[in-house]
């Protein structure tokens, strides 16, 4: 049976694959152990519709309208006018050379020529790369593509590609703040991880075109209030370590025969929708199909995929260490289960000789824990 | 009690029963049709209120002369002399005009301005119209033009938004320094133009006109040129290949094409 067939029937009769976007594509880099996320991604199942089945909906990605607006406005006061504000930028803090203005809105307001819009796309980019810096800056909303599970996945990026001497740059623009050159880690790695996406779509483009995809930076610009102010500032960020993760994710999806052929046969995620669209399938066996596959579950999960509650419940039934999260699991190398994990730390166990170290840990962490509470008592 | 529904809100949801009735007819689900229908003249109606208040609100507010949203938009492109997008037309209304100019009132101007002319052509002295990509000749996203501007300067190309936002600067500039005693949001408006030309404003906050139209002279020399072979190019191409309201509204996008055909 050809991967399309197998990805089709796991996803259910009839449904359509659920399209990838440049936040599910960096979502997917968050947990490459996970087996479940990486087949049910690939045969582009409703995650959120699956989750809400087996009695666990979550809400990831929905994000509140008053951050979007926020967002929303911040993106157009820094774009516009062609891209004034982001001009003086890219002059004051990276010496962009003055006859170097030009603006090229790439994009449309049409869904329905994507393919168009993608070859257009790349005419304008590689024109620039073929001629001078004088023939093109910053090319706004270009439509890119990346090819996931052996699909090409359209991404229309709310972003900037920009030309600086024989470079090209990706600039992101959020809406979180930087203050005293200090931003949130956490939003910075998720701005990082979104950037990485295209930073690899854009190399793709001019590969596509016949270019050194080289010419993209593994550096990206990320533009964000500044301060307590409404004002733009821009900073950038080495996304290296995202792109690794990322194309290591991708080349797996790529190989996803070898994770469907350690499928049961016959595993199925399909919900039987009837004609109100409302699933007919149990709970029970649709979790047992979600079983059959095995996740990783850690509590970063948590936001970042839909599934998370359904198997953090697993998680916590199984009395799995790794529920307890990265650093946990990590220093409890080999030992799977809580249950273990308190026999050998309470010495009821003995240790085999792989697991002498994290014995040894826990012992100690036995030990000082029955101190203070023998102190408190 | 809840807000009236303003009058896009209404031709929104019009167009939406309208589409209904269209389903309902082609089920042959005629209770319905006419369940729809009664719905829509009720809605009719109040389109046609909503558009009398606006009307009023416009002309009868005492001490308060403003003009129709359209004669507002016409004055301030004058004043520009370059294609805006609604978002600077309104920061440049708050500067010079009295009362309020909200975005919303922009919406659906240009489309009202293209059936206007679609079905009495040249029937107004000027339209509000589009500018023009270079390359495809289809309407620029979100910038609005006058019709009796010529038209390379209604065509948007490479170099465009930056010659266009410096040519405002240095009209915007002109039209303070002509002023006696420019308002706080005037200047303000200035100071927030300046900051994007290098060498325009001394200090934070503070710009004089003199200054921002030197500064954006001696950058719109750098760019003028090339952006001049590049509209006129496209101006001519546009001239020979496209009709009377192509020229003004833009030429039909390709899904726009697919849908007639």
């Amino acid at each position: 049976m050809s991967t399309q067939l197998r990805l089709d029937a796991l996803r259910g009769s009839g449904v359509i694959a659920k399209p990838h976007n440049a936040r599910t594509i960096a979502a997917l880099t968050r947990n490459p152990g996970c087996t479940r996320r990486a087949v049910m991604d690939a045969a582009g199942v409703d995650k959120d519709k699956t989750a809400a089945a087996t009695g666990h909906p979550a809400s990831i990605g929905k994000l509140s309208p008053l951050a979007v607006a926020r967002g929303q406005g911040f993106e157009a006061r820094v774009k516009s006018q062609g891209g004034a504000e982001l001009l003086r930028l890219l002059r004051e803090n990276l010496g962009l050379p003055i006859p170097q203005a030009h603006y090229l809105d790439l994009g449309g307001d049409d869904d329905s020529v994507i393919g168009g819009r993608y070859l257009r796309s790349r005419s304008a980019l590689a024109a620039s790369a073929d001629s001078g810096p004088d023939a093109g800056t910053l090319f706004d909303h270009p439509m890119l593509r990346l090819q996931i599970a052996g699909v090409w996945v359209y991404l229309e990026p709310d972003m900037v590609a920009f030309r600086l001497e024989d470079k090209f740059y990706i600039i992101e623009i959020k809406s979180f703040a930087i203050v005293d050159g200090v931003a949130d880690p956490g939003d910075v790695t998720r701005a990082a991880i979104q950037s990485s996406v295209y930073v690899l779509a854009l190399r793709n483009l001019l590969a596509d075109a016949g270019h050194d995809p080289n010419l993209v930076a593994d550096q990206v610009i990320l533009v964000c209030p500044k301060d307590f102010s409404n004002q733009p500032t821009a900073h950038f960020v080495d996304v290296r370590k995202q792109l690794t993760v990322l194309r290591r994710q991708l080349a797996r999806m790529a190989d996803i025969d070898r994770l469907l052929d350690s499928l049961p046969d016959g595993v199925t995620f399909d919900l039987a929708p009837d004609a109100h669209g409302l699933p007919t399938r149990s709970a029970a066996d649709l979790a047992h199909a979600l079983r059959s596959v095995e996740a990783r579950y850690a509590p970063e999960c948590l936001s970042a995929c839909e599934l998370a509650l359904f198997c953090r419940h697993d998680a916590h039934d199984a009395h799995s260490t790794a529920a307890l999260g990265r650093t946990v699991r990590e220093e409890l190398g080999g030992v799977d289960c809580t249950s273990t994990a308190v026999a050998l730390g309470t010495g009821t166990l003995v240790p085999t000789d792989d697991l002498v170290q994290a014995a040894e840990t826990l012992r100690a962490a036995h030990a000082l824990r029955t101190a203070i509470l023998g102190q408190l008592a | 009690m809840a807000d009236p529904l303003g009058i896009e809100e209404l031709d929104q949801r019009i167009s939406e029963v309208k589409t209904e009735i269209r389903k309902a007819v082609s089920a042959q689900d005629f209770a319905q049709a006419s369940r729809l229908r009664t719905q829509l003249r009720a809605l009719e109606a109040q389109w046609h209120g909503a558009l009398e208040l606006a009307e009023s609100s416009v002309s009868g507010k005492p001490g308060n002369m403003q003009l129709p949203v359209r004669e507002t938009v016409h004055q301030i492109l004058t004043l520009l002399a370059v294609p805006a997008a609604p978002r600077t037309i309104v920061a440049v209304h708050a500067a010079f005009f009295a009362g309020e100019l909200a975005g919303s009132q922009l919406t659906y101007l240009r489309r009202d301005e293209e059936r206007s002319f679609r079905t009495a052509p040249h029937g107004r002295p000027y339209y509000l119209c589009s500018a023009l990509t270079y390359d495809r000749l289809t309407a620029a996203r979100g910038l609005i033009a006058v019709s009796s501007w010529p038209l390379h300067r209604r065509i948007v190309g490479t170099l465009s938004a930056r010659v266009d936002y410096l040519r405002s600067a240095i009209k915007l500039a002109e039209h303070i320094d002509r002023t006696d005693r420019p308002s706080p949001a005037a200047q303000r408006l200035l100071w927030q133009v300046a900051a994007g030309i290098p060498n325009a404003s001394a200090s934070f906050g503070d710009a004089r006109p003199a200054s921002v139209i030197e500064a954006a002279t001696a950058e719109l020399s750098v760019h003028d040129d090339d952006d001049r072979v590049q509209r006129e190019q496209a101006a001519r191409r546009a001239r020979k290949q496209l009709g009377d309201a192509e020229q003004l509204f833009g030429a039909p996008t390709l899904s726009a094409v697919r849908k007639a055909g």
